[in-house]
């Protein structure tokens, strides 16, 4: 979902700098204030964080025989908002501008804007919307996560189409074409991705339940179901 | 049990077929597999009627030499994932063994 460095009028690369400024900004208050008061957040930050470096360099193919990459935005949305992800995010496509030359400095702003940002909203979104809901809370994982993947590449496109709108149906024309290029390549891609996601989060629930409760993910009783056992939260226990 | 390794099974089968279809599609060998974004940037010269080397970065940047050393670079990033990864899990396996023992 890069946009390549030099690929985006300078215009646009202001425009989409600006948008993202305010988000890293949030992000880094509500890190600082994280690391001060509840830090036993922490490790659930890395796995979150692991799967965004992690998926972030696999280049998958897919059917339309062209290679795209996974974005594993997902998880940490749904632990640590949008703001905090934001943060993740922005690093792994620091590191790739700097050393990878996938991206770059003028067009960081946009590719945050698609990757870290514009996923993460559409994620967070239908998060809250399916957060109470009876759904099973793996497949509410599942959707999360495929959506955020996959709306980042529609970010993407759009971006691509409005700076360079077609001379023939413009900026719609355009949008299309980036649209097949980037996000129906990236179908496949998001449905494993969201399968990989819930399993995670399926680990994540079986050993630090109470975590993922704290954090108002999940309530108690969905966990319990999804757990699926006779587990009791070890609330009193553990503590005394 | 089974009801318990429902989720992997659906990964798996999922990861399976993915893989089943790139070699479906990767046996015509009319694809060249090259990456979305540059896909997207000859997209770009196109719509616009430049060519895509005219596209010059507008902030100097680092390009890594061949392709095996941003290969390198990648599996770098993927590894430290990795890593991080294995060290919580483990690290939470073994609070919870030591905490169900204690």
């Amino acid at each position: 979902m890069h946009i390549m460095e030099g690929f985006l009028p300078w215009q646009w690369c202001v425009v989409w700098w600006i948008v993202a400024i305010p988000f890293l900004v949030m992000g880094i208050i509500e890190l600082r204030s994280m690391m001060r008061k509840d830090r036993e957040y922490l490790p659930l930050l890395g796995v979150c964080g692991a799967f965004i470096f992690i998926l972030s360099a696999l280049k998958l193919p897919s059917v339309t025989g062209s290679c795209s990459h996974p974005t594993g935005t997902g998880l940490s949305t749904m632990c640590f908002g949008v703001f905090i992800t934001s943060i993740i995010g922005a690093i792994v496509l620091l590191f790739q501008s700097l050393v990878l030359a996938h991206g770059g400095l003028s067009v960081l702003g946009a590719n945050m804007v698609s990757m870290a940002i514009g996923g993460p909203i559409a994620g967070y979104v239908l998060y809250r919307l399916l957060k109470n809901t009876s759904l099973n809370i793996y497949l509410t994982v599942f959707i999360v996560s495929a959506v955020a993947d996959l709306v980042t590449y529609v970010i993407t496109s759009f971006e691509l189409a409005l700076a360079y709108p077609a001379q023939v149906g413009g900026v719609v024309a355009s949008f299309t074409a980036f649209f097949v290029i980037f996000a129906i390549t990236q179908i496949p891609l998001a449905i494993v991705e969201g399968c990989v996601l819930a399993l995670v989060f399926k680990y994540v629930i079986e050993l630090k339940p109470e975590m993922i409760i704290k954090l108002k993910v999940f309530s108690e009783e969905q966990i319990a179901k999804a757990r699926g056992d006779s587990y009791s939260l070890p609330k009193t226990e553990v503590k005394s | 049990m089974i009801q318990n390794r429902k989720l992997e099974l659906i990964t798996l089968v999922a990861v399976l077929g993915f893989i089943i279809v790139f070699l479906m599609v990767s046996a015509g060998g009319t694809h060249e597999f090259a990456g979305s974004d540059n896909v997207g940037s000859e997209k770009i010269a196109e719509l616009t009627g430049h060519s895509v080397d005219s596209f010059a970065p507008l902030i100097p940047q680092w390009q890594p030499p061949s392709g095996e050393i941003e290969a390198c670079l990648f599996a770098l990033q993927a590894s430290f994932g990795g890593l991080v990864l294995g060290l919580v899990f483990g690290y939470w396996l073994g609070q919870r063994k030591s905490s169900s023992t204690a």
